[in-house]
């Protein structure tokens, strides 16, 4: 099949998962009905008499903007996940393995205790510090690799990711500990939520994430040679050092928005890359915008289980994101690898 | 012309080329030479400039330092180990990323008509026109082998550096490997220069010789004038000739037979 028919395909299967999405719930709206109600809110059209402005006002504010936010937090999660395996060239690195999320959570767990709020951040200061917090643990994590080891090898990088993490969770650990009240907010922010998402948190988000996407999508053939070693990479031509600094810090602007706005969710930015890989072949021009549709269709999927199996009640996304995600991972893997015996 | 001159370097505080100098005019090749850790790969590391280094490497006049990656990729290729396999691509794709210095930035990474046209040469060349969508990591040693040095012909360089290049092959794809090179360094503009602890592959390979010890050079010229008995002796610490004649005699009885019913190892 041809590359673009494929990527054409997956597009399609994500508008699918995005009218799922937001049709079903509490209040089931018809699918027929989208498009009159989008045409109404974008373009000013009456609506149509026979929807009923429940549904429009159901479908408008909550469940578009809810369903695009895990869309786009999916796609971000799953595109730095794809990046991070190949500069790294480890299968088991992700987003997060720069620490990232212990940073975010560290952050968050300090606007909950504290109660601060900065005048300029207003109601995303807690989004803002967890950022911060997230952003700067990673920077600190190469700043110390740099450090340490002048060729900023990949084991090094990691193991320091991996050290500084720890450190941030046990000061985080520490404080929980001392204020038990904040626990339970804090554990179920780490949780991950895409609950009270509403079309600001969009605004923010999606245009960062789609411009870092579009950015990464300029370095796919350095992925690719990256892919062969750091010292093939150099002979090809790479500017290693710089082109992987900046393929970082992208991922990590990418995976701090997404922690900070709506928590830690694992999973998808492991995973993605891995089954993409196995259906649509390594080539990153291929395997990243194909990566980040399928973190995008899969973390809505995700959100839609979470909010609808138990309805009323809620489930976390990240527990959802594993529970559905493993057995599809393994049913992936496994299936291929038999045909290739 | 390779001109490389008093280059010291090493890792860390460690230094292990001390003041190594060569020159190479392009339409020749060069082995290096010489017992392990005594700085053969350091030095075509140096080359490449993959490595900080002392002194001075110049191609063509212009000094390898102050190159971006690009202009060094457009002149040197370093021909890689294929112990760096990470992820399956297909032998195009792997010959097609040898075009990366060549390639301006795009979105979806589409090669021009020529890289294309350039891909197809090298895979053609190198006998892998049947296999050329397969994974490379379903491939034999050889077939592997051969995919890298396509990928490393695509990049069109002017010097091919070699480290060890024949370490996972057997003996016909040695010999291929060796005679490919042999033609294209045979070339007014190529040159290539190779690693090898195989002294048979190398003279094989190229006239000239570069021997290294502890970091230094102590010997460089045409193998015939270089390499006596006595200086291999010294140089490796051992016979290195008369451990050659011997399994050159041995050879001889494989193609004669015994003689009087006797092993060369019973006639001595």
């Amino acid at each position: 099949m041809k590359t673009g028919l494929k990527i054409t395909l997956t597009a399609v299967l994500c508008l699918g998962v995005l009218v799922l999405a937001v049709c079903i719930g509490s209040v089931a709206v018809p699918p027929g009905d989208i498009a009159g109600i989008l045409a109404s809110k974008l373009f000013g059209l009456p609506l149509n008499a026979r929807i009923s402005n429940i549904n429009a006002e159901v479908l408008w504010q909550i469940r578009l903007p809810r369903a695009l936010m895990a869309f786009f937090v999916g796609g971000a999660l799953a595109a730095s996940g794809t990046v991070m395996q190949s500069v790294l060239r480890n299968p088991l690195a992700s987003s997060y393995t720069l620490g990232v999320s212990a940073g975010a959570s560290l952050g968050a767990g300090l606007v909950m205790l504290t109660g601060i709020s900065f005048s300029f951040a207003g109601m995303f200061t807690l989004p803002f510090v967890g950022f911060v917090f997230g952003l700067g643990t990673v920077f600190l994590a190469m700043g110390m690799t740099a450090r340490l080891d002048r060729n900023m090898e990949n084991q090094t990088i990691i193991l320091m990711g991996m050290v500084l993490s720890l450190f941030v969770n046990a000061i985080l650990t520490l404080i929980t500990a001392l204020s038990r009240e904040h626990l339970q907010q804090l554990i179920f922010w780490q949780m991950g939520s895409f609950s009270s998402k509403y079309w600001v948190h969009v605004a923010v988000v999606a245009p960062l994430l789609l411009i870092c996407v579009i950015l990464l999508m300029r370095y796919t053939r350095e992925m690719d040679i990256m892919t062969f070693g750091e010292e093939q990479a150099l002979s090809a031509g790479v500017e290693l050092k710089n082109v992987k600094f900046l393929l970082i810090a992208v991922c990590a602007l990418l995976t701090g928005t997404a922690v900070a706005f709506v928590g830690t969710i694992g999973f998808v930015d492991l995973i993605a890359p891995h089954v993409v890989r196995r259906l649509f072949g390594v080539r990153h021009s291929v395997v990243l915008p194909v990566s980040a549709l399928f973190g995008g269709a899969f973390m809505t999927l995700a959100d839609l289980v979470s909010r609808t199996i138990l309805a009323p009640q809620e489930l976390p996304v990240g527990a959802v994101t594993a529970l559905i995600g493993a057995p599809f991972f393994a049913y992936v893997y496994f299936k291929r690898r038999k045909r290739a015996v | 012309m390779l001109n490389v001159s008093h280059v010291r370097a090493g890792y860390g505080s460690d230094e292990i080329l001390h003041d190594v100098s060569l020159q190479l005019p392009m339409g020749q090749s060069l082995s290096i030479i010489g017992p392990n850790g005594c700085g053969k790969t350091t030095l075509l590391r140096a080359i490449a400039a993959l490595i900080p280094f002392e002194g001075e490497i110049t191609l063509g006049g212009k000094s390898v330092a102050s190159m971006k990656r690009r202009e060094i990729a457009a002149r040197i290729a370093v021909m890689s180990q294929m112990a760096s396999v990470y992820l399956p691509y297909t032998v195009y794709d792997t010959v097609m990323l040898g075009r990366y210095q060549h390639m301006k930035r795009t979105f979806f990474g589409r090669p021009s008509e020529n890289d294309r046209r350039v891909a197809d040469l090298c895979i053609e060349k190198t006998g892998l026109a049947d296999i050329r969508d397969r994974r490379i990591d379903e491939l034999s040693g050889g077939q592997l082998q051969r995919v890298f040095l396509a990928h490393t012909l695509a990049q069109e360089p002017q010097i091919i550096l070699l480290d060890e290049p024949t370490n996972h092959l057997d003996m016909k794809h040695q010999v291929e490997l060796i005679s490919y090179l042999r033609d294209w360094a045979s070339d007014a503009e190529h040159a290539v220069i190779g690693v090898f602890h195989d002294i048979n592959l190398a003279m094989n390979l190229t006239e000239n010789v570069l021997f290294l010890k502890d970091g230094n050079v102590v010997g460089q010229g045409l193998f015939e004038d270089v390499a006596t008995p006595e200086f291999l002796h010294g140089l490796f610490d051992m016979d290195v000739v008369g451990y050659m004649e011997q399994s050159y005699g041995r050879w001889k009885t494989l193609k004669e037979g015994r003689k009087n019913g006797q092993t060369l190892q019973e006639q001595i």
